[in-house]
């Protein structure tokens, strides 16, 4: 097992040496200086050329390039250009709003969206499976920035129930702010992992050995739940996997509409600026997890089904 | 333990009423902490020396203090205007080139620092001089020295009759504590600076904000509020949520076409704070760009600008200006105090006719760049069609702000709008936008004048130069009334409209004063609060 996890991080290797590269060029060609950015279109050209000199923008691209990967290398991605903050202190103090978002909206994402797969798929072509595409259907087509503006409208602002922005202070107060942005992303996902879930089971459901648990005189919670919802994991598993990503890179909008602290948002914001470095550092970070997100479906699907470990 | 379906329903209404009563509160806020909502992702610094972002300087208006101020509210249209603040009086010498301040006794700074002296205040300069953002105010400072511990000295390169407004009332030069930077250290400095203003800082959070309490030891009248929170949310949308729910008293607004009347639609009772004139909106001509280089190309783009319907169409926050600076400003000119060959009252007839003669009788197609933030894209759009009605079809490519600022410092425009922020200095924008020491380079190393005036046409060095000499103030206006008057003539820059910076205010919070005008900032010391 060990073996086979310290493999499967070394295929991702030049995954994350491509992400890099491709996110030091993309940056250097895309229009605009770090340093008008950061003094302003009124700053004097000496001003420019003495921030540039600072920030190690005035040496050519490509030791520009082996700067950061150097940096990267050693975990440090240097300072921000706007503040002077160290990128790595900026992350650290970033990522835990976005995974605490992520797995929030993941929890109720499949707390929500299994029994309802599993409703429409018990119920085919009734009107609880009618409901469950439809809904599916509304989940897909909403935006969720819109749907989160809409939420802060109704239960923040008119009925007043949930804070209107920030991450809150202490525990129960994070939980009190993170219920709406959560929801707001778990909804999305509930309508994904319902159709999967329905997809999956009547798949299953219509196998020779659930007939024969029905024939023996398996009761009916036993035979959905054991033999079908349990068989129909794998491809379950998989949907949840990608699902988890774009529940990370959903957060982006998310973090914005309710101005909660976050990876998101701490990107949009460097985008803006022209800050390289915290540019890089989040991207790393966010590469890093996906890497990690696959590694842990694949231990997922060693458990869920026994015959990947044997092959 | 059992729960009848009667007793569950009863349970049920009385959480319900629970919630109801928690309604109001999750966003409710005390009467004595005013929250304001900054339209930008997060502060940089709180060191007024080095501060870049504009938003950053509401939280270090209210911590830091200069030697002179104007009223609250204003900017000071004259010397004369500025009103004693850490210095209790000042001199110039006859050149303008020496100038003296007697300091206020007895002015202590936040956290127990002790007492502001002459030291302080030479440090803050000479830290400002040789690290500060704004180098360009300072450039003309030769020297400041303390004369005892109560007065210090400034000398100049150059005379500076305005030296009150260029440079003592600048962010930039706002007085810390060298004390407190010895022993906190440069780089915790930037988030933890200490002034002597009525607030002082207590919390600085990169992504939430600055928090602030009252500065108990202040020289004045205390703060009657005691917190000030500046709390930043970039998103429109959720700034505007938090202002109606009552997380926060005020926001800054957008300033685009009809912001403000949607806002009163959804609260009649929000009150809206602007400094006119804001910001001023010009847009420069490329005299480099054929046909551009010829001046009834210019004048007709002048006539085809209906420059009071672009003001008209930013209302309320929107203003005319018939040359670079409002007419209540220095310098300044009403329409009719111009020469009629300088007043371009909107004439697309003319404007077609001047085209014909310049050799362009079915008009003319070229680009232009334009940045998509709202203040920029509303105005240059309206231009746009104005233009097309005379037959001047502008391709405008709208793009990132930072990616527009970068391509116009590479001179890739030919239209190019620029908004900046002016006190009433009218050579600061001259300076900035017309001098041939501005002009703008290829290689993204020149300045802020997009036009080339001054290198591919006379300008106006020579005028702006007596200006900067001047010893009276006379001088430096008549100097800088020819100036309007010679760029009037040339076109290289129009003025096209102002836009005021905007606050748009819960109607509980009284800030003790109306704003009228000034930087995009102002102080929170006066205002009061009702629950």
């Amino acid at each position: 097992m060990t073996r086979y996890m310290l493999l499967r991080l070394a295929d991702a290797i030049p995954t994350i040496w491509l992400v890099l590269t491709l996110v030091f060029i993309a940056m250097r060609i895309l229009p605009g200086d770090p340093a008008i950015a950061a003094l302003g279109d009124a700053a004097l050209p000496e001003q420019l050329a003495d921030f540039r000199a600072k920030m190690g923008l005035d040496v050519p691209l490509w030791q520009q390039y082996f700067n950061f990967l150097y940096g990267t290398l050693s975990l440090d991605f240097g300072k921000s250009y706007m503040n002077g903050t160290p990128v790595l202190s900026l992350i650290a103090r970033n990522l835990p709003y976005t995974i605490e978002l992520t797995i929030a909206a993941m929890i109720i994402g499949v707390v929500v969206g299994i029994p309802l797969g599993v409703m429409a798929a018990v119920n085919r072509d009734k009107l609880p499976d009618t409901g469950v595409r439809i809904f599916s259907l509304v989940g897909y087509a909403i935006p969720d920035f819109y749907l989160g503006a809409l939420f802060l409208i109704v239960f923040a602002l008119n009925l007043g129930w949930f804070p209107i922005n920030g991450a809150g202070d202490g525990f129960l107060d994070r939980v009190h702010h993170i219920i709406l942005p959560a929801v707001t992303l778990a909804l999305v996902k509930a309508a994904f992992i319902g159709r999967l879930t329905r997809t999956s089971l009547l798949e299953v459901l219509g196998r020779d050995y659930i007939r024969t648990a029905r024939a023996k005189g398996a009761r009916e919670p036993r035979v959905i739940y054991r033999h079908g919802l349990r068989n129909a994991l794998l491809p379950l598993t998989t949907g949840l996997g990608l699902s988890l990503l774009a529940t990370l890179s959903g957060s982006v909008a998310i973090e914005l509409v309710f101005n909660r602290p976050g990876i998101g948002r701490m990107l949009i914001q460097s985008m803006t600026e022209r800050d390289y470095g915290v540019i890089q550092g989040g991207v790393v970070v966010l590469a890093l997890l996906v890497v990690l997100i696959n590694l842990l479906m694949d231990l997922v699907y060693i458990v869920v089904d026994p015959r990947i470990r044997v092959k | 333990m059992s729960l009848k379906r009667r007793e569950f329903l009863e349970l049920a209404a009385a959480a319900t009423a629970l919630s109801a009563v928690g309604i109001r509160t999750a966003n409710a806020q005390s009467a004595d902490v005013i929250r304001i909502g900054i339209a930008a992702n997060g502060p940089r610094t709180s060191d007024p020396n080095f501060t870049t972002q504009g938003s950053d300087n509401w939280a270090t208006e209210q911590m830091y203090e200069q030697l002179v101020r104007p009223e609250d509210g204003d900017f000071a249209t004259t010397p004369d205007k500025y009103v004693p603040t850490l210095a209790t009086e000042w001199k110039s010498s006859s050149d303008a080139k020496t100038w003296n301040f007697k300091l206020r006794q007895g002015v202590q700074f936040h956290k127990g620092y002790g007492e502001m002296t002459s030291e302080d205040v030479v440090f803050s300069y000479k830290r400002a001089i040789a690290d500060g953002t704004n180098k360009t105010i300072m450039s003309n400072v030769a020297d400041v020295v303390a004369k005892g511990p109560y007065e210090v000295e400034i000398t100049l390169k150059t005379p500076d009759v305005n030296l009150l407004g260029t440079t003592i009332f600048s962010n930039n030069t706002a007085i810390v504590s060298k004390k407190a930077f010895d022993k906190i250290g440069a780089e915790k400095f930037m988030t933890d600076a200490v002034g002597t203003g009525p607030y002082e800082l207590t919390r600085f959070d990169p992504q939430w904000g600055e928090a602030m309490k009252r500065h108990e030891g202040y020289w004045g009248t205390k703060a009657k509020i005691a917190s000030v929170e500046c709390v930043f949310i970039a998103d429109t949308t959720a700034r505007t949520l938090a202002l109606l729910s009552g997380n926060v008293d005020m926001i800054e607004a957008v300033r685009a076409p009809g912001w403000v009347d949607s806002m009163l639609q959804r609260d009649p009772t929000l009150q809206f704070d602007m400094t006119q004139p804001g910001s001023f909106n010009t847009l420069h001509i490329n005299l480099n760009r054929k046909p551009f280089d010829n001046i009834k190309v210019r004048q007709a783009v002048m006539y085809a600008i209906d420059r009071h319907a672009v003001a008209n169409a930013l209302k309320p926050m929107g203003g005319f200006m018939a040359g670079l600076q409002p007419d209540f400003f220095p310098a300044g000119f009403k329409t009719e105090a111009l020469p009629a060959g300088l007043q371009y009252k909107y004439d697309p007839a003319k404007a077609k006719a001047l085209l014909a003669e310049a050799g362009f009788p079915n008009g003319l197609d070229f680009d232009s760049n334009c940045s998509q933030r709202e203040d920029y894209s509303s105005t240059m759009l309206i231009v746009q069609e104005q233009l097309r009605a005379v037959g001047l079809r502008m391709n405008l490519k709208i793009g990132d702000h930072t990616a527009y600022h970068a391509d116009n410092r590479s001179d890739k425009n030919t239209l190019a709008m620029h908004s900046s922020s002016y006190p009433p200095i009218p050579t600061q924008l001259y300076f900035q936008q017309l001098s041939s020491k501005s002009e703008v380079k290829s290689d993204g190393k020149g300045g802020g004048n997009y036009s080339h005036y001054g290198t591919t046409i006379p300008g106006i060095d020579p005028l702006l130069d007596q200006a900067l000499q001047a010893t009276d103030y006379k001088t430096y206006l008549d100097a800088c009334q020819k100036i309007e008057l010679q760029v009037l003539r040339d076109l290289p820059l129009i003025g096209l409209s102002t836009l005021a910076f905007t606050v748009a205010r819960n109607k509980r919070v009284n800030l003790g004063y109306p704003v009228k005008s000034g930087y995009a900032r102002w102080r929170f010391h006066r205002a009061t609060k009702t629950a």
